[in-house]
């Protein structure tokens, strides 16, 4: 069976990112701004994979693991950030959330 | 003829399957009439008239017990690797673990002290008959 | 792995184990005395103490530990212990012991009681973050130590949510951090894509290789300063800074900007040292291989960063923000310090923030020490403060024109060996900029000066006397501002022992 090349990775991994980065830029729901962070750390995740298999060593992917577990914290914190904040100010629209100024 | 590789016959069934969906909706639409009222409209709830819209805020508490679930969830991951190479290890191995698994379990009892796994839910209030009664009978009298 | 090296491994890295402990020891304190809070802070004393005690101790030890990556017969470890480090731990403990006690002091803080556990917890996995930070010589243990300590801030950031502005400070501060975490590790990735490996040293090695692809190991680059200059809020990546030092609580404030900067510089500069610099000439300068411009960048942000920083602080009204600004303005003097690239420079970095540290918690405990009485930190509310409150206004007024960089304070002598070491790599340039950037640095410090001593006071101007050991606190940050400003010789010497960073 012929194996994926890893350039196929890297694109997919490459677009994955992109779309993250844009996503923050762009959308203003607090919570798909998370989901596009994570989609970022994905899109690493991914890249660190496929590199650890051409490599042929496998610490890309024990730091899949780590970054696979400090997402979720990160994610914990930031869900109970927007939570918090949603308490305050019912919104978690990012454009409403502006009491400071330049 | 060329060689289909095995990750090509999978994008072959892929793009099979998006097309028969595809063709078989718009035949359906070419097809069925098309008289819409009000009744067919709405939204179907059991077949009662819906209430509200169906867009409901979560109760918040669902947050918190999601959070605390992803957070034991996702450390599961590195007890995988430990599990896998736990022989080669031995006794220190084993420590190593348990240390991780006090510290995860030390989290846990912070939790469970600080009431953050309490299902605090306000005192249900059994519904009374003549509570019940009263109300209708005041209906009416507005009717 | 050899369970020698192990136990080599675990003495090298003593100071972290006990802070780990001294968390475990907290977060129990804090289950079991549910009721009486009383006990929390001295726990938290005590622990740093401790830690304080074994990291003058590691002064001894130099060396890797955990070493697994092994390259042309040489083995790297994933920590490196060299006097470099242990000078960024002593600033990093100083620093969260006087926090400490700020936040004794601190009304904000004293007033969420039934979560002063969380709070202390909060800030020792921050230091725990920011020590792993300073010895981290592998990309995962830089990234995992980046995050302990970001993860921490952002929920010390939003701590007392008793104001809009607490959880917003904290929601921008995790969106920013968010993001350039994620840039910086889509940036490692690419690092290891390139190299293979993931430990600082064996990188160097790999990219002397002709055959690097330059474009990609640039972007790589770039993409992984913006997780660091995210740390040290340094130019395209200093936007969370403002918000969240006004909203956060002050003490968390004044713990970012001293202690989470000094651990990103530590981290920037051993970044750049170990992996972008071939070798040291016997000036003390250092040689940069040829993939990658630090130098040019490096000049290019400084210089943003501070004019950025310094300008943006003209318009401020709120003291706290002007702050922010002002920690922004310092960040782009301390790269300039990094941008010589020589060890004279790495000294002055190193003078400069023993100094900084000081003058930078000083100003925020007389804030907040004001704050405390009148629950504002407008500069419109500090009017006629210097006739009515004369210790705190006295010790305020030091602080800031040791931060402007004048005699005979203690922050001249540290923007003195930053030129210094400016014009002997013969950047004048670079150096008349910096100067002009502390002229117009002038203005807003002496701003708040104008507000405190030329207004007229007022029948409502309160009088505020700190209590006795507030005063002793603030005496002990404000003396040796003066005092550095004279007789500075030791802290030279000390941070001329501390240069070493263990290189290949």
């Amino acid at each position: 069976m012929l194996s994926i090349p890893i350039e196929y990775y890297l694109i997919l991994s490459a677009f994955m990112f992109i779309v993250g980065v844009t996503g923050v830029l762009i959308r203003r729901n607090a919570i798909v701004v998370f989901m596009c962070i994570e989609l970022m750390l994905n899109a690493a995740n991914l890249s660190l994979v496929a590199f650890s298999s051409y490599h042929g060593n496998p610490v890309g992917q024990i730091f899949v693991f780590f970054v696979m577990t400090v997402a979720a914290a990160e994610a914990t914190v930031g869900l109970a950030i927007i939570i918090a904040i949603f308490r305050n100010k019912l919104t978690v629209n990012v454009d409403e959330i502006n009491i400071f100024k330049w | 003829m060329v060689m289909l590789t095995e990750f090509g016959k999978i994008l072959i069934f892929i793009i099979l399957a998006i097309v028969f969906v595809v063709i078989t909706l718009f035949l359906n639409k070419l097809i069925r009439p098309n008289r819409p009222t009000y009744e067919k409209k709405k939204v179907y709830e059991c077949g009662e008239n819906p209430e509200g819209s169906p867009w409901v805020k979560f109760n918040i508490r669902f947050y918190v017990v999601a959070l605390i679930f992803l957070i034991f969830d996702v450390e599961v991951v590195l007890l995988f690797p430990w599990a896998l190479t736990y022989k080669e290890f031995g006794v220190y191995g084993f420590v190593v673990g348990i240390i991780f698994l006090l510290i995860l379990a030390l989290g846990m009892a912070y939790e469970w002290r600080k009431g953050d796994l309490e299902w605090a839910r306000p005192e249900p209030k059994p519904p009374i008959l003549d509570d019940l009664l009263n109300s209708n009978k005041s209906e009416e009298r507005k009717k | 792995m050899e369970l020698a090296n192990l136990y080599q491994s675990i003495n090298l890295i003593i100071p972290e184990i006990v802070l780990s402990i001294a968390l475990i020891v907290l977060v129990i304190a804090d289950l079991i005395f549910h009721t009486n809070k009383k006990i929390i802070p001295f726990i938290a004393g005590t622990g740093i103490l401790v830690t304080a005690i074994f990291v003058i101790n590691q002064f001894n030890y130099i060396g890797f530990a955990f070493s697994t990556a092994t390259h042309t017969a040489r083995s790297f470890g994933m920590l490196a212990v060299d006097s470099f480090g242990v000078f960024f731990k002593l600033i990093v403990i100083v620093s969260s012991f006087i926090i400490v006690l700020l936040s004794l002091a601190s009304d904000e803080i004293q007033k969420t009681t039934d979560r002063i556990g969380e709070y202390y917890a909060l800030i020792y996995g921050m230091i725990l973050g920011m020590f792993f930070m300073i010895t981290a010589t592998d990309l995962i243990l830089i990234y995992l130590s980046l995050e302990l300590l970001s993860l921490s801030s952002y929920v010390l950031a939003g701590f007392t949510k008793l104001r809009d502005r607490n959880s917003e400070a904290s929601l921008k501060y995790l969106l920013y951090g968010a993001v350039s975490s994620g840039l910086m590790l889509f940036g490692i990735s690419l690092v290891y894509g390139l190299t293979g490996s993931t430990n600082l040293y064996i990188i160097n090695t790999l990219i002397q290789n002709p055959h690097i692809n330059l474009f990609t190991l640039s972007f790589a680059t770039i993409l992984i300063f913006a997780g660091i200059g995210y740390k040290i809020s340094s130019a395209p990546f200093h936007f969370w800074t403002p918000d969240v030092y006004e909203g956060a609580p002050i003490t968390i404030t004044a713990f970012l900007s001293v202690a989470s900067k000094a651990a990103g510089f530590a981290l920037l500069i051993r970044f750049v040292k170990t992996v972008f610099v071939s070798y040291e000439t016997n000036e003390g300068f250092w040689s940069l291989i040829e993939v990658f411009d630090w130098q040019s960048i490096l000049v290019v942000i400084s210089i943003l960063t501070m004019t950025l920083g310094n300008f943006s602080a003209l318009w401020q009204n709120n003291l706290k923000r002007m702050l922010a600004y002002s920690s922004i303005a310092h960040a782009g003097y301390m790269l300039l310090g990094l941008v010589v690239l020589s060890n004279q420079g790495l000294i002055a970095i190193l003078i400069y923030f023993m100094i900084y540290l000081l003058m930078n918690l000083g100003a925020f405990l007389v804030v907040m020490l004001i704050a405390n009485k009148i629950n504002s930190e407008e500069i419109d509310d500090y009017n006629g403060l210097g006739f009515t409150s004369p210790l705190l206004s006295v010790s305020l007024a030091i602080f800031l024109i040791s931060l402007t960089g004048l005699p005979p304070t203690a922050g001249f002598i540290g923007k003195l060996y930053l030129f210094i070491a400016l014009v002997d790599a013969k950047m004048i340039a670079v150096a008349i900029i910096a100067l002009l950037n502390s002229v117009v640095s002038l203005y807003y410090y002496v701003r708040v000066l104008k507000h405190m001593y030329l207004v007229k006071a007022t029948a409502s101007t309160p009088s505020i006397i700190p209590s006795t050991s507030n005063a002793i606190l603030l005496l002990v940050l404000v003396v040796p501002v003066l005092i550095f400003g004279v007789y500075f010789q030791p802290l030279v010497e000390f941070a001329k022992d501390c240069i070493v960073i263990l290189g290949i």
